[in-house]
């Protein structure tokens, strides 16, 4: 679970962004919605840790990770949180099962590799394991970054735009495995997007203004 | 991991990486290459002079002398009559005097006349067999028994001067009476006889105005059973040598002695020491431009290294980017990075030191058949292809150093933000 409380945070001096408070469950999903430009993506990274607020506490798992140092947040992050970006990134000479191992061993200096290929096969490119990732369809580059940030069984889920860049019928396809599969992990699951197609499918909302 | 990773990366991009190892490899191999020939080249040279201060001879290239009397790779200046040689040889100045004559070869091998001082200067012992006594009983080197596979008691012709194609002389016989251990020196190419074995040779057509020296031709079959004989022969008036290795026992002769024999004879004196320094120092200006060069290659690698992870630096951003993300710290982006680099330049190595290692043998087979010199690929000086490793190491780390840390200063929420 994931929940947080005045957050805010400056680029600059005149622009504060209020942040509003979010709480989200072990399992169940909540969506961030907002026009472009109101600080989707910075809350997303705030979320994450990979920004620090001015202000405010974000509570994951009992830990308030905006009072961990750099270093500690970096590990903690690695455990803890599973991102999934808009356009997904990899590390493009390793090849899929190596990016997921990659992925397990910067956190825990573990390959599990059983569970690279569990979770490969729950979201059907199984058999694209050994392909480098960039022989791989935008569709495939999402599920894999999907296993990706399940690898090391995340308390929280974050998804950064992850269907704008896909069709109807993968969109729908990717929602559908990111709903299920943090159900099943136990994740809080947040969802950033402005995409209208998966708006209507989730009640818990939070729109930036 | 993070070195498999870095491993994975350098093929990624394999022509960044081929660039980079071959320019390596190569300035690495002719700077190993230069180093090995320096000093074994050095070593076979000086080991060579050990123990002689002058060399005497007839007039002409003080240089040509050294290098014909104590290398053997050059002809002689000429002869000297041992007579007049005699009277210096036994000065009170001189500890050891050793005379040689050059005569023959046997397939391009020289036969020298000279005495048994010659094998204990070079500290060549009598592996086999003994130490030839009689005219025409010769030890012969080691590199000679094992390339020729002569044998004790084995005979062969010799032909005449420095030419495997001169006229052969088939009145007398060599005998191999003895093989000399290894010594890594001259002595290991040479084959050595008593010095009348070269006036007897040649009694009969070279030297025919010299009557005493027919006779002895004649009286050779007989000679070859008595020692007297051939300690007579060595008394022999009026027969001439090539040169004399001089050691001195008061060092003033070394200092003095050129210009006295200069003055007062027709022969000259040289000192190998001089002589060698100064061909050392005209190979030196090759050596040292060669070695530029090389520097100059290794550095263009560097920059190479250099250009090559800068460019793809900016690609790799949001890779970076996703591993800090996946809790990589900044320090294992940073050691990527330089792993890389690293990696590059430990391939380099080895590809240049083997390759460096193969040229030289190359070089060593060329050598031995102009000048019957031959040079040891397998020899590591620790030294300095330490120092070369760590110079290579360092090229590698500081082409890596700027995009290592750009790697480490990179701000992961921008770059995704504008991935």
């Amino acid at each position: 679970m994931i929940s947080t409380k005045n957050i805010t945070f400056s680029y600059s001096k005149d622009q504060v962004f209020h942040m509003p408070d979010l709480y989200c469950e072990a399992g169940s999903t909540l969506l961030i919605t907002g026009d472009s430009g109101k600080g989707k993506t910075t809350y997303l990274h705030i979320l994450a840790g990979l920004l620090k607020p001015k202000t405010g506490a974000i509570e994951i798992d009992k830990t308030d990770i905006v009072t961990l140092s750099e270093k500690a947040t970096d590990k903690f992050r690695g455990k803890h949180i599973g991102v999934v970006f808009q356009k997904s990134h990899f590390i493009g000479a390793l090849s899929v099962l190596e990016n997921l191992e990659m992925a397990s061993w910067l956190a825990t200096g573990k390959k599990h590799t059983k569970r690279a290929k569990k979770l490969l096969e729950q979201l059907g490119i199984e058999n694209q394991a050994s392909k480098l990732p960039s022989q791989l369809s935008i569709g495939q580059q999402q599920r894999v970054s999907i296993a990706r940030a399940l690898m090391n069984e995340p308390k929280v889920l974050l998804a950064d735009e992850p269907t704008s860049s896909l069709d109807d019928k993968n969109a729908e396809k990717v929602i559908e495995l990111l709903t299920s599969l943090s159900k099943e992990h136990k994740a809080a699951l947040l969802i950033v997007t402005h995409d209208n197609r998966i708006k209507e499918r989730f009640i818990n909302k939070i729109t930036l203004i | 991991m993070i070195a498999k990773l870095a491993w994975k990366n350098i093929w990624f991009k394999p022509l960044n990486t081929i660039l980079s190892v071959i320019l390596l490899t190569s300035s690495v191999a002719i700077i190993t290459t230069l180093v090995l020939v320096e000093k074994q080249f050095e070593e076979k040279f000086s080991s060579n002079i050990d123990g002689v201060d002058l060399v005497m001879g007839a007039q002409g290239s003080p240089l040509q002398l050294i290098l014909s009397s104590v290398y053997q790779v050059d002809s002689p200046t000429g002869n000297i009559s041992y007579d007049s040689a005699k009277v210096w040889m036994q000065h009170p100045f001189v500890q050891k005097a050793i005379p040689l004559a050059f005569g023959d070869n046997y397939r391009g091998y020289k036969i020298l006349g000279t005495t048994p001082d010659y094998l204990e200067k070079y500290g060549a012992k009598i592996s086999e067999g003994k130490l030839f006594e009689k005219n025409f009983e010769v030890v012969i080197g080691s590199d000679i028994a094992k390339k020729l596979s002569l044998k004790i008691g084995d005979e062969f012709f010799g032909s005449h001067g420095d030419a495997a194609e001169g006229e052969v002389h088939d009145h007398y016989a060599y005998k191999v009476v003895g093989i000399a251990k290894p010594t890594g020196k001259v002595v290991d190419n040479l084959i050595l006889c008593t010095i009348p074995s070269v006036w007897q040779m040649h009694g009969g057509h070279e030297e025919a105005e010299n009557p005493a020296h027919g006779e002895e031709g004649h009286v050779h079959v007989e000679g070859e059973e008595h020692h007297e004989e051939v300690d007579m022969t060595l008394d022999e008036p009026g027969m001439e040598i090539t040169a004399v290795l001089l050691k001195f026992r008061n060092k003033m002769g070394i200092v003095t002695w050129p210009r006295i024999i200069a003055q007062n004879t027709k022969m000259q004196v040289a000192s190998p020491a001089i002589e060698v320094n100064r061909l050392f120092s005209l190979f030196g200006i090759g050596i040292s431009a060669l070695q530029y060069l090389a520097y100059g290659i290794m550095l263009i690698s560097g920059i190479s290294i250099f250009i090559a992870l800068y460019n793809t630096l900016k690609e790799r951003e949001n890779e970076f980017a996703l591993m800090r993300v996946n809790g990589a710290k900044r320090l294992q982006l940073l050691k990527v990075v330089m792993i890389e680099s690293l990696l590059l330049c430990v391939v380099g190595f080895i590809f240049g030191t083997i390759l460096g290692r193969v040229g030289l043998s190359m070089l060593s087979n060329s050598a031995e058949e102009d000048f019957k010199m031959s040079f040891n690929p397998y020899e590591f000086i620790w030294e300095k292809e330490g120092t070369l490793f760590l110079l290579t190491i360092f090229v590698g780390f500081i082409a890596a150093l700027i995009p290592a840390v750009k790697a480490y200063n990179l701000n992961i929420s921008k770059t995704l933000a504008n991935a």
